[in-house]
């Protein structure tokens, strides 16, 4: 069953959820601070120790932000679901820029945060490629290999992020037609069509280096001006 | 984008205003320097009659008028971008301590909607939703003390028993955070009458008394001195020492201040909402008193010290110190 690892400094919310968590199967940790959990996230096991994180934003310490940040830094792309009092848009893009691959305001509602994180870890396992979905696609002459979220290109290999591995995988499901940003914010970043932000683009600038053999004059992955965003494998 | 280029970028807009204002106030000086310059040079070998010398002094009057108008600006405008810092990270730790309880309550409550669970299972969740109601009851009184109690004096001072109401507290604050009764000691006089506002009396005693347990390194430690005393000068003495956290000198006098909290609220180390010690000032300030703080440094604990003017028949408090646990 998946494993997960709560980060979350209020004793009594912590105990709450995971309660509800194992009661679901999962098998559950729990962190107190910014450290501790960078540490258990961290340890000399394989980076793929943990199914998802559960991380507050405000933490004694390292806070949220910094600990997803720290985290991606650091090569460890475990799919993080961060939960926080602070709901503002800027703080829900705040949060996803920094890292997060979903977001969720406190207090939520117990059926919502169960269905979040099974929702996560099944967007996770269609992004590798679950049933009859394709795991592999070749753009130009870079290689994806979508279950292990790595892009080969040349002599070089990337390490994909869950909502890097899911927009490429939006894309190369797409590929030749123009996909909106809104359609991208709603299906990757599971937030409302029109919301502000740049976190599309930056992703789209950090897939080219990955794919283009000179991401300043795209041949693959080309923006479309005022709608959208088009993937062209053979060009 | 990297957390820090947001954060740094979120603090730009004020560090332009103050920026500008400092080069503003240059300028003023330069100006003042290089007009007496040009208005003494002009000058040099001819004779200065009353005229000039009039205006001259006029203009380096004026000029100097204008260099302090622009200082005081300045130091207006960074007194009110720190007020206006520490009610962001008000309304961030308010929003904290009341959307915490209300979560985890949700949370439990939803727990007990959806799954069947053994009565043992159910009386501890009960408890838990009693702390989470509780913390929210502190934080609501929190912020309607803050805004009850004003510097203003108190209105109709009652006599009251001083050194019963710290014991009272002393007892409550023990209940409250489940500690040991070798947690507090408490040295002074059975009774100390004065007269004050005793429920106000009571919410700056219990919040100082909050604050030494909070700000204390482990619960398993803490240990906390009170002293109470009247030295015969007519006011009475509270001490609450502490062997917490502590703090730097320079925090000593600012966390008086209203929202004022030790750090940045996104890495909160401890519950609250910048506004207890506020409570404790506005207080003491109504009762025509004093509060301050020490500490010898972060690590080595502090005092707090208020000292309450209006003690009543000195001399049955000033000669009968006693030592009493509790």
């Amino acid at each position: 069953m998946a494993r997960l690892l709560i980060v979350e400094d209020e004793k009594n919310l912590a105990k709450g959820m995971k309660f509800n968590f194992e009661l679901e199967g999962y098998d559950v940790d729990v962190a107190g601070d910014g450290a501790e959990a960078l540490e258990q996230l961290l340890a000399g096991t394989p980076a793929s120790r943990y199914d998802l994180v559960l991380l507050d934003v405000m933490l004694p310490g390292i806070d949220g932000f910094e600990v997803a940040d720290r985290l991606r830094k650091s090569g460890n792309f475990v799919p993080i679901l961060m939960l926080t009092a602070k709901s503002l848009p800027d703080d829900v893009v705040h949060g996803l820029e920094a890292g997060a691959d979903d977001y969720l305001a406190k207090p939520f509602d117990l059926p919502v945060l169960l269905a979040r994180v099974k929702g996560l870890l099944r967007r996770r396992d269609w992004a590798r490629g679950g049933a009859g979905e394709p795991d592999r696609a070749r753009i130009g002459t870079a290689e994806v290999d979508f279950r292990n979220f790595q892009v080969r290109s040349g002599e070089q290999v990337f390490q994909l992020t869950l909502l890097e591995a899911m927009l490429l995988k939006l894309l190369v499901q797409n590929a030749g037609r123009v996909v909106s940003k809104g359609e991208i914010l709603e299906k990757v970043w599971n937030v409302n069509a029109d919301t502000e932000t740049r976190a599309v683009d930056n992703f789209i600038v950090r897939l080219r280096r990955y794919l283009e053999p000179n991401p300043r004059f795209p041949k693959h992955l080309l923006t479309v001006r005022g709608a959208g965003y088009r993937l062209l494998p053979d060009a | 984008m990297s957390v820090g280029a947001q954060l740094s970028s979120a603090r730009r807009p004020k560090w332009v205003h103050i920026t500008m204002g400092v080069t503003l106030i240059v300028v003023a000086v330069a100006l003042t320097v290089g007009w007496q310059y040009l208005a003494a040079s002009s000058w040099v070998g001819r004779e200065a009659g009353t005229l000039r010398w009039v205006i001259y002094f006029l203009g380096t009057l004026l000029f100097l008028l204008l260099i302090g108008g622009l200082t005081l600006m300045v130091l207006l405008l960074i007194r009110e971008v720190r007020l206006n810092e520490r009610q962001s990270n008000f309304v961030s730790a308010v929003t904290h301590e009341l959307k915490t309880p209300v979560a985890s309550l949700k949370l439990y409550l939803d727990t007990l909607q959806l799954r069947d669970l053994p009565e043992s299972r159910r009386e501890d969740f009960y408890r838990t939703m009693r702390q989470d109601l509780d913390r929210l009851h502190a934080t609501i009184n929190n912020v309607l003390n803050a805004a009850m109690y004003t510097d203003r004096p108190v209105v109709d001072p009652q006599p009251l028993d001083f050194a019963k109401l710290v014991r009272r507290s002393i007892d409550l604050t023990r209940t409250r955070h489940q500690l040991a009764r070798a947690a507090f000691t408490y040295q002074g006089p059975d009774s100390l009458r004065l007269r004050g506002d005793a429920e106000a009396l009571e919410t700056a005693v219990l919040n100082l008394l909050d604050n030494a347990v909070k700000y204390s390194k482990e619960p398993s430690s803490v240990q906390v001195e009170v002293e109470v005393s009247a030295n015969g000068d007519g006011q009475a003495h509270l001490r609450v020492r502490d062997h917490g956290v502590g703090m730097s000198r320079g925090h000593l006098r600012l966390i008086f201040n209203r929202f004022y909290r030790i750090g940045r609220e996104v890495r909160r180390s401890h519950t609250g909402t910048g506004l207890g010690l506020f409570i404790v000032r506005s207080v003491v300030k109504g009762h025509r008193g004093t509060v301050s703080a020490d500490s010898a440094g972060p690590d080595k604990g502090s005092t707090f010290t208020v000292t309450l003017p209006g003690v009543l028949d000195e001399a049955t408090a000033g000669d009968q110190p006693s030592t009493a646990h509790g």
